[in-house]
Order: structure tokens, then sequence, then C-alpha cells
């Protein structure tokens, strides 16, 4: 349906995918605030790297075949323990600082998807409303 | 989404739990009788984490999986005068060391705040989401 095509574009599903992904990892970063004191504790975080790997790649998909045809559902983000830190006498990993930058940089990249997916719903009502701001 | 104010908040409770431990031991650092009068001093409590959320740690998140008695012996006071004292003059003092308990209090409150700071940064994320619907 035409409508489906202007709302499963490309870019849409690309911004919602980065999303989730974002949304995960606050989750994950909080859980390694949250623990930061358990001893054995590993340290989670997302890859980045391999899901950017798979949207690329997702994306070169979605450009060779019909708008709308290629789904990004089943892209995700493989959780890891990654081995950055120091790891304490009681067997803990942790990076306070490295768990503040990441948190920062995930609620900016979060702020980033969620103005850029705005704008594309906006100029998507606008273009329905047949005006131009 | 919202499960992440869990997280943090499992985590606000852990440390919150540490430091009334923290200050039940500095409160009774001179403590030599129990709670009946028995002549036992008080002994050090400390807290256990472990993971996963209280109630189900299947969820992420913290939560104190014992409060425990730290075994270490007690601390001998030479007071000949004191009416505690065993044969040779020494009364038994509890085995809390003030400058210990004063850097996991500070550890804690720091822990504490970082809990509160990515409840923040939690909740700006979800005000910045909420504005799609406008």
């Amino acid at each position: 349906m035409f409508i489906d095509r202007l709302i499963n574009e490309t870019p849409t599903q690309v911004l919602e995918q980065q999303l989730n992904f974002t949304e995960t990892r606050q989750q994950l970063l909080a859980d390694n605030i949250a623990n930061v004191d358990t001893p054995g504790y590993q340290q989670k975080d997302l890859s980045l790297d391999s899901f950017q790997a798979m949207l690329r790649q997702k994306v070169a998909m979605a450009d060779s075949s019909p708008d709308g045809s290629v789904s990004f559902e089943d892209v995700h983000a493989e959780v890891e323990n990654p081995a950055n830190g120091i790891l304490f006498h009681d067997g803990n990993n942790r990076s306070m600082e490295q768990l503040m930058t990441d948190n920062a940089k995930n609620a900016l990249m979060h702020n980033l998807v969620v103005e850029l997916l705005r704008s594309q719903y906006q100029s998507l009502s606008e273009a329905l409303k047949e005006k131009v701001s | 989404m919202f499960s992440i104010l869990d997280t943090g908040a499992s985590g606000l409770q852990a440390q919150r739990i540490r430091l009334d431990t923290i200050a039940a031991n500095i409160a009774n650092m001179h403590t030599t009788h129990g709670p009946n009068g028995e002549k036992t001093p008080f002994r050090r409590r400390y807290v256990q984490f472990a993971e996963g959320r209280a109630g189900d740690t299947s969820l992420p998140g913290v939560h104190v999986s014992g409060v425990e008695l730290d075994q270490s012996p007690f601390i001998q006071k030479f007071e000949p005068g004191n009416k505690d004292a065993d044969e040779n003059g020494y009364v038994a003092y509890p085995n809390i060391d003030t400058t210990v308990e004063f850097v996991n209090a500070l550890d804690a409150s720091r822990a504490y705040e970082a809990n509160v700071t990515m409840m923040e940064t939690a909740k700006s994320m979800f005000s910045s989401s909420l504005r799609l619907l406008a």
C-alpha cells in the first residue's frame, strides 16, 4: 500500500532499529552501574560494530530491492563482555569513567535518532497536509 | 524501556542498605555488650551484593544477598579498671576500623549517585522519545 511504503522507508526503519539499540544499551549500562560493587560481575555491552555491520548489509539489500520489501525487524545486537577495565580483587572489571562516558554518548545518540525520526514523521505529515512550513 | 528505572532503583536500594549497615557499624564502634546484656562485643557487619533484582534474579539489577558478620578478631584494649576486662586487664572492643567504614560509606554514596545519574539519563531519553508523539 502507498502509506505503508511511506512509513516503511529505509531511513525510518534504520532509525527505528538504532532507537531499539540505544534503549537496549541503556538497559545494560544501568545494569552495569547497579552492579558496580557486585563481586565477580562482568560488565555487559552491546557490540556497536556488529550491529552497524548488520544494518549496513540490510541497507544495501534494501537499496537493490523494491521499496518497503526488506524488513529490518531482525536486526539485533549481540550482548558481549568487553574486556576493558582493570580486574579488581573482587573479580569485577568495572570502569566508572568508561560507564559514564558510554552513558552520555548513548543518551546523545538516542536524542539524535529521536530528532531525526521526528523530522522524518514531520515531513511525512506535512506532505499529507500539502503544506510547507 | 521503563525497566531501566527499576534497575536503577535496585542499585539505589542495595547501596542504601550498605550505607545503613555502615552507619550501624559506626554507631556501635564502642559497643561491648549485646542487646540482652551478653558480654560479647558488637561484631562488624557487611553486605554481600549479588547480580539480579531482588525477588526475581533473572531481571537486570542488583540485590543484597545477605548481611554477614565479619569474623576478624576483636580489638583488645588494655583497660584494667574496666569491669569488662579479662584476667590480663584487656577489654575486647568491636572489630571496627572507622577509616575502612568511612571509605566504604564514600564508595556507597558515590555508587548511589551513579545510579541516580543513570536514572536521570533514562528519564531524559523517555521524554525525548515521548516527543515523537507530539
